[in-house]
């Protein structure tokens, strides 16, 4: 593990002093630690964790911050942002703020759920693909050229619109646009690393593909790929309001992007119903996006930029 | 030449049948009455009823009944939209030129503003400019494209008043000439707005990931050691070679803006494919709506294949390789 003293140091710049200190001789879990702690010192990383920590623990403790439940109706429809409301009511007298927190259970449920079934699919089609080759190469990598090709979002709306919008339906449908990427850092891995001589050197030592497969090449292919994750759930947030905005989200969750829908017929007399969800959506998307960066620069320190421009 | 051509060709035939079927299974799959699946939400007569049973082969083995509705399809047969009265391929054909004049715009905006940027923080000497461009492309990739429509329409339409909230203007209009491009542009400019941050900073991000990588080139330093200057070198060297996975990247976008147009349509009302798509899906019109998922698809393939093609055109290495 590179320490990222080198890559955030490079133009000596160190704007967050180190939370945590990383271990000298790391055990698995301290393996962990020290990534963790090396992310800390990376000024997006510890940005992104933050806002991604603030993120979850409002989704967990809604119902304890919230000073209405999302289904009580206040006595008035459509009042401006004030003491009482901080973000205004909606049109039927509902509290945006209250709304709001309750809403980043749905998204960051869908988003990590989604990006979580697109690893597991991807992943597995990856591998299969990376390290099997041949036939089985071809035809799956045709498959995720097709997908990746395609109108996506448009076949996600086809999916929930034909089979209606529960959670389930909306985690799976969401994952179908984002797999192929998975799939395809997974597979370039696989096909990287299976020609390297430890992976000879076990097939030599005659461990089964299974063992190859999981335990010898997986743990040094899986550092990019958590990355590639972090990248996907914001897609996957960012789908999940387009669903939403649509007015094809679960009807029985709150989600930001319900909130713009409604908002939609309301621009004219109530900005805070559109503004507030969306600066959330936002802040969620730049949070994972700013987590995915420094967790890029902690695995690869040589990805920063180093030229410096045109001299 | 012809050889490439015709073997990416052949290869996108088994891609367009592989969508066609794939989308008339997803039809079969609705749970209920097939015929009301097809129809949707909408009181079917009997007579009407037994029309579409013979049509799609309803009661014959699935295999048959999609040989037919593939048969029927590529023939131009997309059905008949029971809501809007209509034949699905008339309604289609009516709605896409709308899209693609929002997305053609749009890209003309979006690519040079995304080249712009890129160069200006790939190429700066002072990291604070970089770190500005890379922050900027890193927050407006976040937002998402509707949201970002309904601010517009908030400050710009209704706020200021400098621009109409939706529409796409009067379908007849008494204005002609240069009056008739400005009123269309009125109508133009703000869904084209939202488009061209969006995409533009896609295209600002790989651009400068583009002039990095170029930067580090043997030719970057012959051109400075036999004396270009900083302009010459960006113009001459950096933005040609560059420009090139841009140029890819653009064209696969076709697709990314199909599916993006569904919801930038819905927040201006631009009554294109994108917003045929949704209306139908409330409508519950899956004949209209599996009919737009098969022309997208069809219109992304063929586009496709004319960025390949293209491609192979400008760098031969492409042509050899395959």
């Amino acid at each position: 593990m590179r320490s990222s003293t080198r890559a955030s140091g490079q133009r000596g710049e160190r704007i967050v002093t180190r939370l945590l200190t990383p271990l000298a001789r790391p055990t698995i879990l301290g393996r962990w630690y020290n990534t963790a702690a090396n992310l800390m010192g990376t000024r997006h990383g510890a940005i992104g964790a933050a806002i991604l920590l603030v993120l979850a623990a409002i989704a967990i403790a809604a119902p304890f911050l919230a000073p209405y439940t999302p289904l009580q109706q206040t006595s008035q429809s459509l009042a401006a942002p004030s003491r009482d409301y901080l973000f205004g009511t909606d049109n039927i007298g509902r509290d945006v703020f209250s709304l709001i927190l309750y809403g980043a259970r749905s998204s960051l449920l869908v988003g990590l759920g989604a990006a979580l079934a697109a690893l597991l699919v991807g992943g597995t089609i990856g591998i299969l693909a990376g390290y099997f080759r041949g036939p089985v190469e071809a035809v799956l990598m045709r498959v995720i050229e097709l997908f990746q090709t395609l109108p996506v979002i448009m076949l996600v709306l086809c999916a929930v619109a034909l089979f209606g919008s529960s959670f389930w339906l909306l985690i799976a449908a969401v994952a179908l646009a984002i797999w192929p990427m998975e799939a395809r850092l997974v597979y370039g891995q696989y096909i990287k690393l299976r020609e390297r001589e430890f992976i000879a050197a076990a097939r030599v030592a005659d461990l089964s593909t299974f063992h190859i497969i999981f335990r010898e090449i997986l743990p040094n292919a899986v550092q990019p790929v958590i990355v590639q994750v972090a990248l996907d759930a914001s897609i996957a947030i960012l789908i999940e309001a387009g669903l939403g905005f649509l007015g094809l989200s679960d009807p029985s969750m709150v989600s930001w992007g319900q909130l713009l829908f409604v908002a939609q017929d309301y621009m004219e007399s109530a900005w805070w119903m559109s503004v507030f969800p969306g600066a959330a959506i936002c802040l969620t998307v730049i949070g994972l996006n700013l987590f995915a960066d420094g967790l890029n620069e902690v695995v690869d320190p040589r990805s920063t930029r180093g030229m410096g421009g045109l001299q | 030449m012809l050889r490439f051509i015709l073997q990416r060709a052949l290869y996108a035939v088994p891609l367009i049948f592989v969508i066609i079927v794939a989308m008339f299974t997803l039809l079969h799959l609705i749970p209920g009455d097939p015929v009301q699946a097809l129809v949707g939400d909408y009181p079917v007569p009997a007579a009407y009823r037994a029309a579409i049973e013979e049509k799609y082969h309803l009661n014959d083995p699935f295999l048959l009944q999609v040989g037919n509705y593939l048969a029927s399809v590529l023939q131009g047969d997309f059905g008949f939209s029971y809501q809007n009265q209509r034949p699905v391929l008339g309604l289609i054909l009516e709605r896409a030129p709308r899209t693609i004049l929002l997305a053609s715009v749009g890209f003309a905006f979006a690519i040079p503003l995304g080249m712009a940027i890129g160069v200006v923080a790939g190429t700066t000497r002072n990291p604070a400019t970089d770190k500005f461009w890379t922050t900027s492309a890193l927050i407006a990739y976040a937002i998402p494209t509707f949201w970002l429509g309904q601010l517009l329409v908030m400050l710009f339409a209704l706020r200021l008043g400098w621009f109409p909230t939706q529409g796409i203007g009067p379908l007849v209009s008494r204005a002609h000439g240069l009056d008739w491009l400005l009123e269309k542009a009125r109508y133009l400019a703000l869904p084209v707005l939202a488009f061209a941050i969006h995409e533009g900073m896609r295209f600002a991000r790989i651009m400068r990931a583009s002039v990095i990588d170029t930067l580090s080139q043997g030719y970057i330093i012959t051109a400075r050691s036999k004396g270009l200057s900083r302009g010459q070198i960006i113009r001459r060297h950096i933005l040609r070679n560059s420009s090139l996975p841009l140029v890819t990247i653009a064209g696969y976008a076709f697709g990314s803006a199909l599916s993006g147009a569904v919801l930038l349509e819905t927040v201006f009302t631009w009554p294109g494919l994108g917003l045929l798509m949704v209306d139908s899906i409330r409508l519950r019109d899956n004949l209209t709506v599996v009919g737009v998922v098969i022309f997208s698809a069809l219109a992304v393939i063929l586009m496709n294949l004319v960025v390949d093609i293209l491609y192979a055109l400008l760098d031969p290495r492409i042509r050899t390789a395959g």
